[in-house]
């Protein structure tokens, strides 16, 4: 190798990490990410997240543990089928969103995390249950709540999804192992009348209205089933 | 005096090989004989279970609910007594367990079959890897072709010819055929892990065959003791740790595949011993590997015995003079070297979080991961075909030889008995969809027969020996990429620089390489990758113990239309666009 090669050699370097880093400023690859923990246990992990975009929550927000208990209890699902199977899929009804036993483990820290968001700050929560291979994976449920007055919006990730417990395949050395993307779920809230579309076409819960009602309601979300 | 302490010298050493090998035996028994006793657990009476239906997982009781509900009435109501009710759940799942099957399959990332007590574990996994590739080489990948780094080896002895090639091609190709077993034994702190591989690389002569890629088995009992022995992809360097399921382009870069720790393959036979990646911030890997690649070990190693001592002989009459003639010595009659093994260590610091060492950000990671790595390797008395003064070359073992052509290492042919020891460092960063890694290595190269090699009983200026030696080894690449759109659309570009020969001029290796990949369900198992690769290969410097004649100069082409295998003329030039669809299930 001639000697004036290491001179090209390093421009070359030079002008490889200029231009690595010339995307990276310039990238447009964003995702909510997290900003604090607010309990991670081996069931339960209830995180804030930032939005990408400023999204003008009214965080802090001040919910008792058994009002976001008989919000959550409302809610059912279905898994949003991908085109073409959409067309042909015969539609199965809807199934309860949480346990009562997840909802006695969740709703808690829920109430905490809602007391410590900012304004551009969602709640993202997850329930784990041992997976099915109990050394390599757990059924995770999981989503993310936020509050815009006068609406409650809800996001949902997994519903009982094997998810990975390393980052490193166990069995299949140095393989990443990486959790599925989020799938799409279509959500379902009894009584139906408060789960509306806001000024931007995005569902969300006229929560405060069915709270005054809830009690005349009687246990909302149990016909669902 | 001198020869006893030769003797004494002798002794200890193989008393020192002989502890070595127990104790390595008795590990692997201590670690068997833990997974064993450990695997030994009571079963526990269950209340119910999660059970996976129409896609939900929901909690069933072992119990019939009404029978519950009467059972619950008649205890309070005084009909039955509490122990009687006692006995009667306990009876009632205790039949229930029993009658349940032992065992249960299911699919997630593999099919898996696991016994209820998750004792035994069986994962299946398959992974296919299609490409399409179009090519274009210029005039001098046909006259004189590529003779130094990626010879061909042909027929039964190996003879050399230059790879050489039209310009254009359009070619499908099965690029990676894999099939997977793996899963735990006793407990999940004893795996086993076994890959076949069916496939064909570009540029093969052959079909593909299944072999046996891996065969390893790990003990995770101890966190910072794991130990891992069979034969598997030694832990050296990052490029190379990294599966080909996780990486960002096509194929490796060239000079990736030069630096194995072995110098022939990145796979081999041995144990090494390290820490849990996921638990520590440093990591260690220290392995003892045959060093001659998977598959094959130190017994299939030989050489040839001069039947006259400082008499290389021949077949056709004895060289120097005074030595009887005729006499063959192309014998390969001694199994040689045959005691020895390759030494690995790696060292990895992750600095800021964990980065790993699947290739981009496909976490997409929310804090920054960053990690520095160096590791040394050596491997002792690799026979790359001695000189000889009938032939040029010896006999040496083909597989050796081939494995030394396929990974770029064939200037070394010829070269007798080397040692390699290898160097490697390298850095890895990703934050948020990006990533940057790179990597530096160094080869340096013992030749155990000194002075200049011996060409071949030609005439010329240098009486038949080679006009200067062979050089070490070194080379470096760096590459990036970004989520254009994150965990599904990401572009990544790569540059590596290789000088094969350091006491060579003209003969550096250089690739550019830029390729976009589609994630098809947001992680590594479902991609398609489109690449662009331009490749140049200089063809200056000495390949030797090849050519009949062999040369004593390197020599430009014959204008009759011959091509010596040593021929210096142009560069090699290779553009080509490859479109791969891969899916891991």
């Amino acid at each position: 190798m001639a000697k004036g090669g290491w001179r090209r050699q390093l421009t070359v370097c030079i002008l490889t990490m200029l231009s690595v880093v010339g995307i990276v400023l310039t990238g447009c690859a964003r995702l909510p990410y997290t900003t604090k923990v607010v309990y991670e246990g081996s069931q339960v992990m209830v995180a804030l997240q930032k939005e990408v975009k400023p999204a003008g929550y009214s965080h802090p927000a001040q919910l008792t543990a058994e009002e976001v208990t008989a919000i959550l209890r409302g809610f059912s699902l279905r898994e949003e089928q991908q085109l073409p199977l959409r067309w042909f899929a015969e539609e199965v009804p809807p199934k309860q969103l949480f346990r009562e036993d997840d909802l006695a483990h969740l709703t808690f820290f829920l109430v905490d995390g809602l007391k410590a968001a900012g304004p551009d700050e969602r709640v993202h929560f997850a329930l784990y249950a041992p997976g099915m291979n109990p050394a390599d994976s757990r059924s995770v449920t999981a989503g993310w709540m936020a509050i815009r007055e006068p609406y409650l919006y809800l996001g949902i990730e997994y519903v009982h999804t094997e998810i990975p417990i390393r980052k490193i395949d166990n069995y299949y050395q140095n393989n990443p192992q990486m959790p599925p993307l989020p799938r799409t779920y279509l959500l379902f809230f009894e009584p139906g009348r408060f789960w509306v579309m806001d000024q931007a076409g995005t569902r969300g819960l006229e929560y405060r209205q069915f709270l005054k009602n809830v009690s005349a309601i009687g246990t909302p979300g149990t016909s669902t089933q | 005096m001198k020869i006893r302490l030769r003797e004494t010298g002798l002794r200890m050493s193989e008393a020192g090989n002989t502890i070595c090998r127990w104790a390595l035996c008795l590990t692997i028994l201590a670690v068997s004989v833990i997974g064993i006793s450990i695997s030994r657990s009571a079963h526990a009476a269950e209340a119910g279970k999660l059970v996976e239906k129409e896609g939900q997982y929901v909690f069933v009781e072992n119990m019939d609910p009404a029978t519950r509900l009467l059972l619950d009435r008649a205890v309070k109501q005084g009909i039955i007594t509490q122990e009687e009710y006692n006995n009667v759940i306990q009876e009632s799942e205790r039949r229930a367990y029993l009658s349940q099957p032992s065992f249960k399959a299911w699919y997630d990332r593999g099919f898996n079959l696991s016994m209820n007590d998750n004792a035994f574990l069986l994962k299946i996994r398959g992974f296919v890897q299609m490409r399409f590739t179009q090519r274009y080489r210029n005039d001098a990948w046909r006259n004189p072709g590529e003779a130094k780094n990626f010879p061909e080896l042909l027929g039964v002895f190996g003879d050399y010819r230059a790879n050489r090639s039209e310009n254009d091609a359009s070619q499908f190709n099965l690029r990676r055929v894999r099939l997977m077993f793996m899963g735990h034994l006793f407990t999940p702190d004893l795996k086993y892990f076994i890959q076949l591989g069916g496939e064909t690389a570009e540029n093969a002569q052959n079909p593909g065959s299944v072999q046996v890629l891996d065969a390893a088995i790990s003990s995770t009992h101890v966190p910072w003791l794991n130990i891992q022995a069979g034969q598997y992809k030694v832990y050296f360097n990052r490029s190379q740790i990294n599966n080909s399921t996780s990486m960002q382009f096509a194929e490796r870069a060239l000079v990736m595949d030069a630096f194995t720790a072995s110098g022939l393959n990145r796979r081999d036979i041995g144990l090494t011993i390290m820490n849990d990646e996921e638990v520590y911030p440093v990591n260690y890997y220290f392995g003892v590997f045959n060093g001659l690649g998977p598959g094959f070990n130190r017994f299939g190693s030989y050489g040839s015995e001069q039947p006259t001592q400082d008499c290389p002989g021949g077949q056709a009459g004895g060289s120097p003079a005074n030595c009887p003639t005729p006499q063959r010595n192309l014998n390969a009659n001694l199994r040689t070297d045959v005691s020895q093994l390759m030494y690995v260590a790696r060292l990895n610091w992750n600095i800021l979080g964990r980065p790993g060492y699947a290739e981009g950000d496909m976490a997409y990671s929310e804090t920054p991961q960053l990690a520095l790595g160096g590791a040394y390797a050596y491997n002792p008395a690799i026979n790359t075909a001695t000189d000889n003064a009938f032939i040029g070359t010896d006999l040496a073992n083909l597989n050796v030889r081939r494995q030394l052509a396929t990974f770029g290492n064939a200037r070394q042919l010829g070269w007798g008995i080397l040692d390699y020891s290898t160097y490697a460092f390298d850095g890895v960063f990703k934050y948020r969809g990006f990533s940057l890694q790179g990597e530096w290595y160094w080869k340096n190269i013992n030749r155990h027969q000194k002075g200049a090699p011996f060409l071949g009983p030609v005439a010329g200026a240098n009486g038949g020996s080679a006009p200067a030696l062979l050089g070490n080894a070194t080379g470096w690449y760096v590459q990036s990429g970004y989520y254009l759109i994150p965990r599904t659309l990401q572009f990544a570009a790569r540059y590596a620089w290789w000088d094969p020969d350091t006491n060579a001029a003209g003969d550096l290796i250089k690739q550019v390489d830029a390729a976009f990949t589609y994630y098809v369900n947001g992680t590594y198992d479902h991609q398609i990758t489109l690449q662009y690769s331009n490749t140049f290969i200089g063809t200056g410097g000495y390949a030797l113990g090849r050519s009949t004649p062999l040369p004593t100069s390197p020599v430009a082409l014959n204008p009759s239309g011959t091509v010596p295998l040593d021929a210096v003329q142009k560069n090699l030039v290779e553009n080509a666009i490859r479109v791969q669809y891969s899916i891991f299930f």
